[in-house]
């Protein structure tokens, strides 16, 4: 899984893209939260095998709070979180959810690792590499969709029995605490992670300069 | 390169954080122009050995842009921007720079030969490849910049990713694949050739919707 420092620099991205006027310390510090909460279940993967990459990656969870929160600020007559916050806690609510799909699910569905998108309900992780080309010799060449035997049309590494995300916690497949195995804690994989937490931390300090 | 396209997406993310009001389409054109200008340096690479990802691929231009900027709003009685702009122009100037060396130029650093970082004042390709990490093993590992120490004379010397020169390096691009291109070499035109390019595309192009959105609600 991309590691977490990218889901949070990336997470604060979209947070500064669209908190709008209810950016502030504090808003902003949640929305970081929300982008790296997906990444807990890996701690949870020393108790329920496969969890890394499913638990709190699946869909379900953000669909579930999606529904909750259109019912709350949309169909109810008088919204808890808006008589309580006001717009701001609205719009904080909103941009968290977006973080944590886009920031703390999406890195890692576009990578080799992959997501189990609909867990617990299916169980198979699905992950979106490839190439998108336009050749003048071959025309459309488009390998991030695989017509496979799987439900979406996706590649997929296989299902919580059989596919095991690597992570400091749980380096190992399988459940439990081991003990006398290399750790590693990765804070960025590649140049291009790099550039995008430079970036975030330079754009953040612009805007929380400029908030003073 | 990464694509127009990802470039573009990333420069979509970056700048809606960073234009607040300012996130119109008249600045959107500005941006899309100035992101994908850069990439006019292949043109010029069947008459100028290693013109792509040297000329326009360069630090020197924004610092200098930079430069030229601060002096016109900072030190100048009247300055032409605010007059012309207003002080909303002053904001987009600097916001098209800062989206220009991140989303561009420093994602480029990053990909294949890197960039001419210094070109024409330092003419040295870099690129920016490596990992840092912190292992139980061995501690804090990171590969961007490697040191060497040359057993005989104990020298040291710091490996930062210089590749070559304009003269030994071409990076390959849509008008030329490869340094001697064929005539019978097929166009190619990358949209997304890895996960995260199609993520950065994609993830640019919510911003632009979600902004869309935002705005539509609150009129």
């Amino acid at each position: 899984m991309a590691p977490m420092i990218v889901n949070v620099a990336l997470g604060v991205l979209v947070g500064l893209a669209l908190l709008g006027a209810a950016f502030d310390r504090r808003s902003i510090l949640l929305v970081a939260l929300a982008a790296a909460l997906p990444d807990l279940d890996a701690a949870a993967s020393l108790v329920v095998v496969g969890a890394t990459n499913a638990l709190l990656h699946t869909l379900l969870v953000p669909a579930l709070a999606f529904g909750l929160l259109y019912w709350d600020t949309r169909l109810r007559d008088r919204s808890w979180l808006e008589d309580r916050y006001g717009w701001y806690g609205s719009r904080v609510a909103w941009v968290a959810l977006a973080a944590f799909v886009v920031a703390g699910i999406g890195p890692e569905l576009f990578s080799t690792d992959g997501v189990n998108l609909l867990y617990p309900l299916h169980d198979r992780f699905y992950t979106v590499v490839g190439s998108f080309l336009l050749s003048s010799q071959d025309g459309v060449i488009l390998t991030f969709v695989d017509r496979g035997e799987h439900l979406l049309w996706l590649a997929s590494p296989g299902t919580t029995a059989d596919h095991h995300v690597a992570t400091w916690v749980n380096p190992t497949p399988g459940t439990g605490l081991e003990t006398g195995v290399e750790r590693e804690f990765y804070l960025v994989e590649t140049g291009w992670q790099l550039i995008v937490v430079v970036a975030t931390v330079a754009a953040l300090a612009v805007r929380l300069w400029e908030e003073r | 390169m990464p694509s127009t396209v990802v470039h573009a997406g990333f420069a979509l993310l970056l700048a809606a954080g960073l234009l607040k009001g300012a996130y119109d389409r008249r600045t959107l054109a500005i941006l899309l122009v100035v992101v994908t200008l850069p990439e006019a340096d292949t043109l010029v690479g069947p008459w100028m050995d290693g013109a792509h990802r040297a000329l326009l691929h360069n630090l020197t231009i924004p610092i200098l842009a930079g430069i030229v900027v601060y002096w016109d709003t900072c030190y100048r009685e009247r300055s032409w921007l605010r007059e012309r702009f207003g002080g909303g122009g002053i904001r987009v100037a600097w916001v098209v720079l800062f989206v220009h060396v991140f989303a561009h130029i420093l994602l480029d650093y990053a990909h294949l030969e890197g960039i001419n970082v210094f070109y024409p004042v330092y003419d040295r390709f870099f690129r920016l490849e490596g990992e840092l990490l912190v292992s139980t093993a061995d501690g804090v590992i990171q590969t961007f910049v490697e040191f060497e120490t040359n057993p005989e004379t104990g020298e040291q010397t710091a490996d930062v990713g210089a590749v070559g020169t304009t003269a030994d390096t071409h990076v390959a691009n849509p008008v030329e694949l490869s340094e001697d291109p064929e005539p019978d070499d097929p166009i190619l035109l990358p949209i997304a050739e890895r996960g995260w390019e199609l993520y950065l595309a994609l993830t640019g192009l919510f911003v632009l919707i979600a902004r869309r959105l935002q705005n539509r609600d609150s009129e």
